[in-house]
Formats: C-alpha cells, sequence, structure tokens
C-alpha cells in the first residue's frame, strides 16, 4: 500500500463492506449480542485477514504503517455498523509490539487485546508491573472475553501473555451493548518484556481512532433518526416537518460536522508531524467531542423515534446501548476536559 | 389490619415514624429500589399489605377506602417509600381510574369497581396509545359500536404499561367517525378475559417486558362498561392526563436520581470535586424548586380543583431533571456507565439504570414536545402553527 493516503482511505471503505454490509443490515450485531464473548471470533479472524489489526505495524514488521487518517476512516466505518469486535485494542497490541507481535495474531488464529488502563476515571497505564514480573491490575479490557493474549503495557515496557497462565485472574461484567469489559489481576506473574517508548503515543491514536468510532456511530444513528422524522407522521403531518425538531436536527449535525473536522484536521496534523503537545490536545478535544456528541444523539434520537426509540426491537436502540457503553472509554468527557486544562497551567508557565 | 386514624391531625414527626415503621416492618422479601417496574408476580405481597393497611390509595377520600391525606402527609408517604426503595406498586387503578370514578363514574360503577381496586382483585391497565395516535392521542382508531346492549370493540392499543398484570383495561375509543377527532371519543371499561383480547409484550431498552400491545377482536362489553356519556370520553380522558401530570411531575424520581448520583459520585471519588459540586449544587436547587411546585398541583388536586394545561410545566420540568440528572450520573460513572448490571451487585450505584429509566419521562403522558406547544397556544395564547 504505496499509494496516497486518499486511495489508502477508499480502499480501506471499501474493504470494510465485507463485515460492515453495505445496507447497514444489523441482524448480526443484534445476534452477537449476549452471546458468548459478546463478539465473533470468525469476524475477528477476517479483520484480521483484512490486515485491520496490522494497521499501526511498521511495513518492516510486515503491517501496513497506516496513518491515523486511514485508521480514522476504517473506526468512522466499524462505528457506522456497531462492529463489536476488538479491533482497535487488537491494533494498539500490533502497535505497541510491532516485530514481536506474536505470529497467531497476525494469521487470525489468535485474538490479542491490549490491556493498557490502570485505574477508573485516569488514563494511566504505567502500572502492572513490579521489578520484570506483573503484578496488579488492569481494567476496562474491552474484548477481554473472548481474547487468547493480552499485551500489557507497563512501566517495565509491554508483555504478552496467555489467558490461561497461572496466576492471571479474568474478571468480566456484561456491558450494555451485549459484551464484556474485563479486569485483569495478575498476580506476581513472570513475564518477558519488550521495551516500548511510545505507549503514550499509542494510547493518544488509540484515543482518536476510537473518537472516530464515535463519530461513526452519531453519524449512522443521526441518519436514522432523519429517516423516521421524514416516514412517521402525527397530526396529519410528518414529525420531521414540527420546527422544534427541525431546529434540534439541525443541532446535531452542526455537532456531528464540529467532531468530524475535529478528527479529520487532529488525524492531519498527527500523519504530518504534529508536536507531542498539540497531538495531545487535538485527541482530547476530539474525543470530549465525539463523546458528548454520541450522547447527544442517543438522547435525541430516543426522543424523536417517540416510544418506539425506547423498545428494544428498534435498530436505533442498539446505537443507544453502544453510545452508553463506549462514550466514556478513552476518557469521559469530563476527564477530557481535565486534560485540557492541565494545559492551560503548563502553558501559564 | 386497617388503619382508621385520622393521619391529618397527627405531627408530622409521628406521622413519619409511623410510616417508616410500617414499611421497614411490613415490606416483604421483593427487590428494592428497583428502577424498572416490578410485575405483579413480585410485586402482589406489598400491594397486599399496602391494602390491608388501607394504605394504598393515599389520596381517595376515607369514606371510599382511602386515606384523605393532605398534601404534606401524601409527601411524607413518599418521602418514607422512597428512602426505603419500596417498590412502585400496580398503581393505574389506584392512581388513575379511582379518581376518575370517584368523579366521572355512576354510583354503580363506584360501588362496584373501587372495592376491587383496593382489595387487589382487580388490577388495571390504561389503553391510550395506538400506533398512529401517540402525542395525536385524539387520533385514536380503535372502535367501539353498540350492538343492542353490548359495545363490540376492534383494534389496537400499544405502550400499555404492565398490560400483561392487567385483568381490567380503561381504553379511549372511537365511537363517532363523523365528527371533530376529540368528539367522538369514548371512554370503555374491559375486562382483558373477555374474548377477543390479546396481547404482545414488546421489550423496552432496559431488555424487560414492562409494555405491551393490547389487541381488540370483536370484542364484547355490555354498554353500561362506559365512564362518562357516549361521545364524551376525551374531557374525562384529559382529566386522566392532568391527574398523570402531576404523578409524573412529583420530584421523587428526581430526587431519588439525586441521591443516587451523590453515591456514585463518591464511588467515583469526585464528591469533593469543585466542578462537579457546581452542577451537584445547581440540580439540587431545582429539585428543591420542583417539590414547591409540585405540592401547588397537588394543592389544587386536593382542593378538587381541575387541573389546567399549566400542569404541563410541572412535567416539563421534572422529566428533563431526572434526564439531566441521569446525564450528569453517566458521566460521573466513567467507564461504569457502560456496565449492564450495578457495579458490586449495588443496583444504587447503576448509572445506566437511571439513565434508561429517565428516557421515556419525556415521552409518555405528553412528549416534551407537544407539551410545550400546548404551553405556548393554551396558557400563553400565542397563536397555533
Amino acid at each position: 500500500m504505496s499509494e496516497t493516503w486518499q486511495d489508502n482511505i477508499q480502499m480501506i471503505r471499501d474493504s470494510a463492506r465485507a463485515i460492515v454490509p453495505a445496507d447497514r443490515s444489523l441482524d448480526r450485531i443484534r445476534k452477537a449480542r449476549f452471546h458468548g464473548a459478546g463478539y465473533s471470533r470468525e469476524v475477528m479472524a477476517q479483520a484480521t485477514e483484512l490486515g485491520w489489526p496490522m494497521m499501526w505495524l511498521t511495513e518492516e514488521n510486515g503491517g501496513f504503517g497506516m496513518g491515523m487518517r486511514e485508521v480514522c476512516a476504517l473506526m468512522e466505518e466499524l462505528g457506522a455498523g456497531l462492529v463489536p469486535e476488538p479491533i482497535l485494542s487488537a491494533m494498539m497490541a500490533g502497535a505497541l509490539l510491532q516485530e514481536n507481535l506474536p505470529e497467531p495474531a497476525t494469521t487470525g488464529d489468535a485474538v490479542i487485546v491490549t490491556a493498557w488502563q490502570d485505574r477508573s476515571g485516569s488514563l494511566e497505564w504505567h502500572g502492572g508491573a513490579a521489578g520484570s514480573r506483573l503484578a496488579g491490575t488492569k481494567v476496562y479490557v474491552s474484548g477481554a472475553a473472548g481474547a487468547d493474549l493480552f499485551a500489557v503495557p507497563t512501566a517495565c515496557g509491554v508483555a504478552v501473555i496467555h489467558r490461561d497462565t497461572a496466576g492471571l485472574a479474568i474478571e468480566t461484567q456484561e456491558t450494555l451493548d451485549g459484551g464484556y469489559m474485563g479486569t485483569l489481576r495478575f498476580d506476581d506473574v513472570a513475564a518477558d518484556f519488550v521495551p516500548c517508548g511510545h505507549v503514550e503515543a499509542v494510547i493518544g491514536k488509540a484515543t482518536l481512532a476510537h473518537a472516530a468510532y464515535l463519530l461513526g456511530l452519531s453519524d449512522a444513528a443521526f441518519a436514522i433518526t432523519l429517516d423516521y422524522l421524514r416516514i412517521r407522521e402525527q397530526f396529519g403531518r410528518p414529525i420531521g416537518s414540527f420546527q422544534s425538531l427541525q431546529h434540534r436536527a439541525t443541532e446535531m449535525k452542526l455537532q456531528l460536522e464540529l467532531t468530524r473536522a475535529a478528527i479529520e484536521a487532529t488525524a492531519r496534523r498527527i500523519d504530518t508531524g504534529a508536536g507531542a503537545i498539540e497531538r495531545q490536545q487535538g485527541v482530547a478535544r476530539c474525543h470530549l467531542r465525539a463523546g458528548s456528541l454520541a450522547m447527544l444523539v442517543a438522547r435525541e434520537a430516543i426522543q424523536m423515534h417517540g416510544a418506539m426509540g425506547i423498545t428494544d426491537e428498534a435498530d436505533i436502540g442498539l446505537y443507544v446501548r453502544k453510545a452508553m457503553t463506549e462514550a466514556n472509554l478513552f476518557g469521559a468527557p469530563t476527564q477530557q476536559r481535565r486534560r485540557l486544562a492541565e494545559f492551560l497551567t503548563e502553558n501559564a508557565a | 389490619m386497617k388503619d382508621v386514624r385520622d393521619y391529618n391531625a397527627m405531627s408530622d414527626g409521628d406521622f413519619r415514624a409511623m410510616v417508616r415503621d410500617f414499611v421497614e416492618t411490613e415490606y416483604p422479601d421483593i427487590r428494592r429500589y428497583s428502577l424498572s417496574r416490578l410485575h405483579w408476580d413480585e410485586v402482589k405481597p406489598w400491594y397486599r399489605k399496602l391494602s390491608e393497611r388501607g394504605w394504598l390509595c393515599p389520596t381517595w377520600p376515607v369514606e371510599h377506602g382511602g386515606m384523605g391525606l393532605t398534601a404534606g402527609k401524601h409527601l411524607i408517604l413518599i418521602e418514607e417509600f422512597e428512602r426505603f426503595g419500596a417498590a412502585r406498586v400496580n398503581d393505574i387503578g389506584p392512581v388513575m381510574l379511582g379518581p376518575l370514578l370517584l368523579k366521572y363514574g355512576t354510583e354503580a360503577q363506584k360501588a362496584y369497581f373501587l372495592p376491587k381496586i383496593l382489595s387487589g382483585e382487580h388490577i388495571w391497565a390504561q389503553g391510550y396509545s395506538e400506533p398512529g395516535a401517540g402525542s395525536d392521542l385524539a387520533a385514536v382508531r380503535c372502535e367501539a359500536v353498540l350492538d343492542g346492549d353490548e359495545w363490540v370493540i376492534n383494534g389496537q392499543k400499544t405502550w400499555t404499561t404492565l398490560g400483561m398484570d392487567a385483568n381490567w383495561i380503561f381504553i379511549l375509543a372511537r365511537t363517532d367517525k363523523t365528527v371533530k377527532k376529540q368528539a367522538g371519543i369514548s371512554f370503555l371499561l374491559v375486562p382483558m378475559d373477555a374474548p377477543g383480547v390479546t396481547l404482545r409484550p414488546i421489550l423496552n431498552l432496559e431488555l424487560e417486558a414492562e409494555f405491551c400491545e393490547v389487541f381488540f377482536d370483536d370484542v364484547r362489553v355490555p354498554a353500561d362498561h362506559i365512564v362518562g356519556e357516549v361521545n364524551g370520553g376525551w374531557t374525562a380522558a384529559k382529566a386522566l392526563l392532568g391527574h398523570e401530570r402531576v404523578f409524573i411531575g412529583a420530584p421523587r424520581l428526581s430526587a431519588s436520581a439525586l441521591a443516587r448520583l451523590e453515591r456514585i459520585a463518591r464511588r467515583k471519588d469526585v464528591w469533593q470535586d469543585p466542578v462537579f459540586r457546581d452542577s451537584f449544587v445547581a440540580l439540587r436547587c431545582d429539585v428543591a424548586d420542583l417539590s414547591d411546585l409540585f405540592e401547588t398541583y397537588v394543592d389544587k388536586l386536593r382542593g378538587g380543583h381541575e387541573i389546567g394545561p399549566d400542569v404541563a410545566m410541572l412535567k416539563i420540568f421534572q422529566s428533563e431533571l431526572y434526564q439531566r440528572i441521569s446525564e450528569l450520573t453517566m458521566e460521573v460513572a466513567g467507564e461504569e456507565a457502560g456496565l449492564r448490571h450495578a457495579p458490586d451487585g449495588d443496583t444504587r450505584t447503576h448509572a445506566a439504570a437511571v439513565y434508561l429509566s429517565a428516557r421515556p419521562t419525556t415521552i409518555f403522558g405528553g412528549s416534551t414536545e407537544v407539551m410545550r406547544n400546548m404551553l405556548a397556544t393554551a396558557v400563553l395564547n400565542l397563536p397555533r402553527g
């Protein structure tokens, strides 16, 4: 893939059709939830064949060395299709491990996810190791229920560990979208650590990619809601002809385009060599807006669907539950604002 | 054992202590602090306890088996039940139909139906909305035709809360298609076991079957199963909607959501955070002001006054406040916002439950959008769009 990023994006969007149906049918998504791990290993293998987990592997390490623009385009497609497979988490593992990414994770024989977060309400990732052994906890690991391998970034480097390793306890909690979040507890587990100087950068890139997933989700939920406004009639008119709903629909559109513009610009800046502070601020700003957007669209979509909006049989509910599940991952809006406020202080000093 | 004291003569403190003692000693072994509705199988023992004590219908007059409470005493009762987390019973009979029959029912209807609500023999459901008649409720198409001394009913109702638990349903039926839509509606009482009545439960966003569709296929009920005049049902329906809006406007949902927000904020260690406190205090004032507004409407009800279209303000403010609290709750809960069940099994710290539970309140009982249109025209006298 040595074409321009525009060509890459077109290819990626086309290839996404293999997993996200062009007609946006959610039959598979509906069936996958609340069963097994909440996602399909077959689809994960298919995603691996398409090379998605290797997007951030450099070309010399057998990957594609894709930039943020390409990754965000993919994530937007996955969000629009509510894809539950932990593709972003696998992508992070590739970015962290590079040539050390285990072979089965590149062939689709194993699912690898990244367990980076130390605790709730914080983007800290240095914990989890003592000396040269894994000890401690990693929380809110998406896809943990069906994963074979975990990439675990710590202050001592990145460890790769199999789920059956003695001393590793995995607890899972059901999420609203029908999947699981996992907590990993390490009780003094021997591990090999790969040195990695770019964990912070990978988490930043993943945060932006996650914002793009939220954008795709919001865009699709908004489109469904607009269709409903056109079709549903009360008082002898389509409800979309009522001005108060029109104004609120335009507000959603405005927020969507702000989010899209912010994500595209931040992705471009990262791809064209922006400095660390500019990157970090851009990422926080994008995720702040995308998280808020997803929740705005979720609550307006329910309200505009009326009682249909609070039924499980209407597809809009799948978007709502996904938004509720995802919006606060990689940092809730409060946390992003706190992060941005830290930069204010840094700039003044 | 039926309690027949004059509650209003008691001091607030004594009354509160009595209520607290009752709920703490008599509440059965069923769920507490549930935001989703309990079904009849589960909540029945609590309904029975309230019924035996004579506390099922706090607002009904004493001579009809109620407690005849003043607004202040009623609030204390609600507060104590809320504090304990007592489940809401199937209250369409006590809250909706009872007061309606007291106002519009015949003596025979009062004598027959009221005691059966009080005893729990009749559990009622409300059949108002239809697929094509939601916000535009007067567009109901479910039809009733008089055939000799029976009404023959055909059509469909939907969003019938706990319809599967009910053995009676009251419906708005089209009885004249030739007049203005509001002028051709009658208010009918239908036993759910009548031949031709079928149900389909609908799963809600919390994945629970809390409401259902009800289908009527040549259902026959006696001609006297009508409340008010033939084609005079809209007046009764509107009166009930007024009651419902006062009820939805009660501060208990927002107050308990605020308590939940505090618990979650403490759990997530932001309780001392000044940014959080700024938002929390503002919401707390909103709940207090809502309570004051609510009391003015309860006083009106108690005094036998009609509830006017201005009650929409109460309903709008409470439902939107409840939602605003639930939205801050989701943000404060952080990553745990996405959990399907309460973290560590404590239902009182589950953020998603309150978020989802708050969604229908701006839709049911008159959507916020329709309420605002109504306020603009009927209260502010602005021209119709």
